[in-house]
């Protein structure tokens, strides 16, 4: 089975959007909101010692991904070969997979009023394409492939140069886009990007910690009451009660 | 028939009078309410199967792996089973949008709610007795019912309150109305209405179709009609009302024997009382 | 196939295919654009980008009859399947609604911006007696034609034909203009564009002032980034802390207008630590002595002190690219008109490439290699009675006649000198943006008797127009070929249309041939359909003309290295001497120095910082601005100011603010980005925002134009360029 995985390589991205664009054509994204997107980190130091860096985030394809519990109708899946894709015939666009990503990788088209995201181009895979972002990077930093592979770039890159995964001792959900770069830029990247706490919004919260236990009380109060009622019933017979 | 005397209040009856009066029969239910009533039924057993099949996210689901998969297993995918949830729930709204539009007047007009589904004193009375027979804390008798008993009527506010929200949520839902934050609170609304009215549902299919004293009910579901005898143990007031009103049809009937009578009877076209008792 | 994609085949004979997509009935198809779905039953067909001037290969992927996403051509030997931000956004361009839909002839007066609809027939016959009656009055010279880009070239030739030399393209005089005089003085030969860069094999890149990455040419970055990530150590000299500074090994913020002094130092520490490519300077250079003697006294000390760069890392630098030499690119620049003296800044980054010998070495620059083109026999051109009114040749005598030089025709529109220029056809250029002194320019345009506009979005200049003739965009019509005569790869490559023009749009052939026939100048388009015109362009390569129409574009043979070159062949550097000329006669026969000199840029005047300006990754100036996914991504500009001066003045991240120049010219408010990345004597800009036209009703209003806050320049005597750097802003609280 493959494992996919993406490396951008910071020392060739220059931040041009060229991966935003092409996504959002292929994809037909609504102006505004982007598959992916390109960051600028702050500018750090002081006048002239600088350093920045520019990189791409889009969905990290998570081994563990949070954005998954998230989602009420399991609209959100992950398949073996360890994309996370939303299937939109299931999705009811609550919004509760946006708050939970910590990478900030999943948005509402204001459009369709579903969620939305990065598949790796699953579409395209099948057609025996690469993503389109991948195909059109002006500056050949990004790369696509198995980390399965031995003979893939993403497999040399991850496990022979060193390319990291975005994620704190806080947040390890086992992201699957990988930053290949200069030890600062990688610092800085992880700096400017790290990723925040999974979380639910209210109403999210309201359902699983108020509604559920309250409605299962409810009900399981019935249930009992009617219980001991049936067994009453059963005690004394039928007849007892005509009349 | 005869011109007996009406209690005002239960007598006990003798076994001659209890034969006579179980053969004859009191409508109760209209015939559309027949039908809608078993349609909401049927609804929503399958709007709660769905509905609970549809939520398989660790932090939210309520039915387990098994019922879920056998959920999905019979709609095939499991956007096929939203897609029925959803067209199910626009179809039962319709049905009861029509409904009310034609009913409204004789069902949901504020003194028709107030005199049918208020609660009074004795209401009260009856949910404390009702609930200490049913653990065998109590045999004492019932305090008397109008139509609806008292339980009827608390779950009918029940639904009356809870219905509509989720009536609202699921149109929010389905057609994802207003933006994300707004459909994300739409859920545990849906899911909180609903568990509430399950309760309650609980109750009502327990004792429509377990409990046996209120076998009648059941049956009136079905034909519509209740036997004299059920109505004048369950239902005293309202049975009180019925005979109130058959006596003055009777006496509107032999208009020029008798003289004018002036005894306050229902009006014409009130609910469940007023159809001609035959 | 399968998946319902395929590429678009062009069967049959030359002149019959396509020809009904040439023709230009007008549309029914919807301006609104669909996305792609995998489902859909796509064609993709080949053609050239044109949503900037690099010309990558694109495929059109048209369904039902709509294109509905444009994707990078992977048989292009330039851009290999990759494309830009722009290039992707294609559609955006083809369906946006603000587009100029059908002729149209003003009503009210000039600059009021009131027109009536017109048909095509009545509005080239309107030009054609216009035309003709500015010849009678005042002679065919006094029209001037302002062109860019591929699909005017049709239309020159009609200018041409006309009679009138005035044509000019602000790629030169307001870009690379001063380069591509400096470069030819020194090698005989100037770089052309896409520039002949070999940056994917370079050891060390020096850019000064370009800002790669933020200016995205595709395969320019592309080639970028693979030298970067093959280990090539990078030099930037800027100002400003751009995205190339940020991966840069030494990132020089040099004092703006002080480049000279920093070359002259790294001439100075090759010369003096014997770090020149000796065996090339001898085998290929003339004047090494006169130069050596000429940076002598130019030492990293001396240059520290005007360059604001440490003497120590001006050293390091140089000896980093004596150790890399010859793979050293010393990246020419590509807007190059800042200060006045830019030829000379192009000649001394022409004489460093030269002593690190980079000019035709693997890692270097590499050589063109010229394509042979099929002729028509065309009559013979006239022969205007009066030279060029731009003073092309003349006034500014290394200003070539068939580039021209755009201001030179607006003061001659001003001043009537040397003759009085009364018409204007502006073709795809947008001149109140990319000439600097806009009012100047205004000015010019209320003088005219005869204003046209052709054009495919409604800028600014439209407002001034007698006549506008809305022109197809690259999706819908054919251009001629494209000779890469400056890759790597050289290459055949031709731009044709996924779709009929939309509208009552036509293309640049169509209007051309249309207008000459009014004129009597038919002869001068002998051929029958854009097709043939394509087939018999190409004839001498031998290719086959369907071919290239599937594939979009045809790789040719080339090389690229000195070393690829014949011994005993055509000298690789045409100047007279047939050498590299370190020191140049030509320069010392026009009284300029024959060795680049330093001079000092005017300081700013107290309260002031000088205004820089340069591009964003995804616009090409105000022709994409009004683009929907472009608009989205970058709306509007910045200012950038440095936090000392921004504490200073009491101004915060993010407020709005109006710049007004030293002249009390004000911009619109813009938005402040206050940055530790940039010297705190200047502010920069993206160019292009602070749109004016009404029209265009994404852009209009949004951000602040540069152009607007250049009333003054600095004008190369060689060659006519206008310096811009030369201007002077201080940032005002907006509303204040």
């Amino acid at each position: 089975m493959s494992r996919y995985a993406m490396v951008t390589d910071l020392r060739r991205c220059v931040g041009c959007e060229a991966c935003t664009v092409a996504c959002s054509a292929e994809w037909n994204v609504p102006p505004g909101h982007g598959r992916t997107r390109v960051h600028r980190t702050p500018v750090t130091g002081t006048f002239p010692h600088l350093r920045a860096s520019t990189f791409v985030a889009q969905c990290n394809h998570c081994d563990r991904p949070p954005c998954l519990d998230a989602c009420p109708s399991g609209a959100t899946f992950r398949t073996d070969d360890g994309i996370v894709h939303v299937d939109r015939d299931l999705c009811v666009g609550c919004g509760y997979c946006v708050a939970a990503c910590p990478y900030d990788a999943r948005f509402i088209d204001p459009v369709a009023r579903k969620a939305d995201k990065c598949d790796f181009c699953a579409a395209r895979l099948a057609r025996g394409q690469q993503p389109a972002c991948v195909t059109t990077c002006t500056a050949g930093a990004k790369h696509f492939g198995d980390l399965e592979d031995p003979a893939s770039d993403v497999y040399r890159m991850v496990y022979l140069e060193g390319a990291r995964r975005i994620e704190t001792a806080e947040v390890a959900v086992g992201p699957n886009v990988y930053y290949l770069g200069r030890p600062e830029q990688l610092a800085l990247v992880a700096a400017s990007f790290a990723p925040r706490r999974p979380r639910l919004p209210a109403a999210g919260e309201a359902w699983r910690r108020l509604a559920i236990p309250l409605v299962a009380a409810a009900v399981a109060a019935t249930f009992a009451g009617q219980a001991i009622a049936f067994f009453n019933q059963l005690r004394k017979g039928e007849e007892d009660f005509e009349g | 028939m005869k011109a007996e005397a009406i209690p005002a209040v239960p007598d006990p009856i003798t076994a001659e009078q209890a034969r006579a009066m179980s053969q004859r029969r009191l409508k109760k239910h209209h015939v559309a309410i027949v039908i809608v009533h078993w349609f909401n039924a049927v609804t929503w057993l399958l709007e709660l199967a769905t509905g609970a099949g549809l939520v398989v996210s660790r932090h939210f689901r309520v039915a387990p792996a098994w019922f879920t998969a056998l959920v999905e297993g019979v709609f095939g995918t499991r956007a096929n089973m939203l897609r029925f949830h959803e067209a199910l729930g626009l179809a039962w709204i319709v049905v009861f949008l029509v409904y009310a539009s034609f009913g409204w007047r004789t069902y949901l007009r504020a003194e028709v709610m107030h005199r049918e589904m208020g609660l009074d004193r004795n209401d009260w009375r009856w949910l404390a007795v009702r609930a200490a027979r049913l653990v065998g804390r109590s045999r004492e008798a019932l305090p008397p019912q109008g139509s609806y008993n008292a339980g009827q009527k608390l779950f009918g506010w029940l639904v009356y309150t809870m219905v509509p929200l989720v009536m609202a949520t699921g149109v929010v839902m389905t057609f994802r109305l207003i933006g994300p934050a707004v459909v994300g609170w739409a859920i545990p609304i849906h899911f909180a209405a609903v568990g509430a009215v399950l309760a309650g549902l609980m109750v009502h299919v327990y004792m429509g179709a377990v409990f046996p004293e209120e076998k009648s009910a059941f049956f009136s579901m079905v034909s519509g009609t209740v036997d004299e005898l059920y109505a004048y143990n369950h239902h005293f007031t309202w049975w009180r009302e019925m005979k109130l009103a058959e006596r003055e049809w009777m006496r509107r009937h032999d208009r020029e024997a008798e003289g004018a009578v002036a005894a306050p009877v229902p009006d014409a076209d009130e609910p469940g009382g007023t159809e001609s008792p035959d | 196939m399968g998946d319902g994609i395929s590429r678009r085949a062009f069967l049959g004979t030359v002149a019959a295919a396509g020809a009904g997509a040439a023709l230009p009935a007008a549309s029914r198809a919807a301006a609104r654009p669909t996305g792609w779905r995998g489902g859909e039953r796509v064609e993709k067909g080949a053609t050239l980008c044109e949503m900037c001037f690099w010309r990558c290969g694109v495929l059109a992927c048209v369904a039902d009859g709509r294109v509905v996403r444009v994707e990078g051509n992977p048989d292009h030997p330039l851009n290999r399947g990759r494309l830009c931000a722009r290039g992707n956004a294609g559609t955006g361009l083809l369906y946006d609604p603000d587009r100029l839909k059908t002729p149209m002839l003003r009503t009210g007066a000039r600059g009021e911006g009131r027109f009536r609809p017109v048909s095509w027939d009545e509005a080239l016959d309107v030009l054609a007696q216009r035309m003709k009656d500015l010849r009678a009055r005042h002679g065919a010279e006094s029209l001037a034609f302002f062109p860019h880009g591929l699909h005017a070239r049709f239309f020159a030739t009609l200018v041409q034909a006309f009679g009138s030399p005035n044509s000019a393209e602000p790629s030169f005089a307001q870009c690379r203009g001063p380069r591509d005089v400096g470069y030819a003085l020194t090698f005989g030969q100037g770089l052309g564009s896409p520039e002949p860069l070999d940056l994917d094999e370079a050891k060390l890149v020096v850019l000064i002032g370009s800002h790669i990455g933020e200016n995205v040419f595709t395969s320019q970055v592309a080639a970028f980034a693979e030298g970067l990530a093959k280990g090539a150590r990078l030099v930037v000299v800027d100002p400003r802390f751009s995205t190339a500074a940020s991966k840069a090994d030494w990132w020089l913020p040099v004092r703006p207008g002080t480049d000279i002094a920093l070359l002259l130092a790294w001439m100075h520490v090759l010369v003096a630590e014997g770090l020149c490519d000796a065996d090339y300077l001898r085998r290929y250079a003339s004047g090494f002595d006169r130069l050596a003697a000429h940076v002598r006294d130019c030492t990293p000390e001396w240059a520290a002190a005007i360059t604001d760069i440490p003497a120590d890392t001006i050293r390091a630098t140089a000896r980093a690219m004596g150790e890399a030499k010859p793979a050293v690119v010393v990246h020419p620049g590509r807007h190059t008109t800042w200060y006045g003296d830019d030829t000379q800044r192009a000649r001394a980054m022409a004489i460093l490439t030269a002593l690190l010998g980079s000019w035709g070495r693997r890692g270097g620059i590499f050589l063109p290699v010229p394509i042979e083109k099929g002729i028509f026999e065309l009559p013979e051109f006239p022969v205007p009675a009066r030279g060029r009114a731009d003073g092309a040749g003349t006034t500014y005598p290394l200003a070539p006649e068939e580039t021209g030089v755009t201001n030179g025709l607006v003061d001659a529109t001003l001043t009537g000198q040397p003759y009085p220029i009364k018409g204007w056809i502006i073709y795809g250029q947008n001149v109140l943006e990319s000439i600097p002194q806009p009012a100047r320019t205004r000015k010019a345009l209320e003088s005219l008797d005869l204003v046209v506009v052709v054009d495919v979005m409604p800028m600014e200049q439209v407002r001034y127009a007698d006549l506008v003739l809305p022109e197809a965009t690259y999706l819908e019509r054919y251009d001629p070929p494209v000779l890469g005569t400056s890759a790597k790869t050289p290459f055949v490559a031709v731009r044709q249309p996924a779709v009929a023009p939309l509208y009552d749009s036509r293309p640049g052939w169509w209007i051309a041939k249309q207008l000459a026939r009014r004129l009597d100048l038919g002869v001068y388009f002998p051929w029958a359909s854009p097709e043939e015109h394509l087939a018999r362009t190409i004839e001498p390569l031998g290719i086959n003309p369907l071919e290239l129409r599937n594939r979009g574009a045809v790789a040719l043979p080339g090389a690229p290295y000195l070393e690829d070159r014949e011994a005993g062949a055509e000298s690789p550097f045409p100047t007279d001497s047939g050498r590299i000329e370190l020191y140049s006669e030509r320069l010392a026969e026009l009284g300029a120095d024959p060795l680049p000199r330093y001079t000092p840029p005017e300081p700013p005047p107290h309260g002031f910082f000088r205004l820089l300006y340069g591009r964003a990754p995804v616009h090409s100036f105000a022709r994409t601005e009004n683009n929907r996914t472009l608009s989205a991504l970058m709306p509007e500009n910045a200012v950038w100011l440095h936090t000392g001066p921004a504490r200073a003045l009491g101004l915060r991240d993010g407020e709005r603010v109006v710049l007004e120049n030293a002249d009390g010219q004000r911009s619109l408010p813009v938005r402040l980005h206050v940055t530790e990345g940039i010297r705190d004597d200047c502010v920069y800009m993206a160019h292009g925002f602070g749109n004016r036209s009404k029209a265009m009703r994404r852009a209009y209003g949004r951000g602040a134009s540069d152009t607007s806050l250049m009333s003054r320049v600095r004008v190369d005597p060689l060659m006519g360029g206008t310096g811009m750097h030369v201007n002077f802003v201080r940032p005002i609280r907006a509303g204040a």
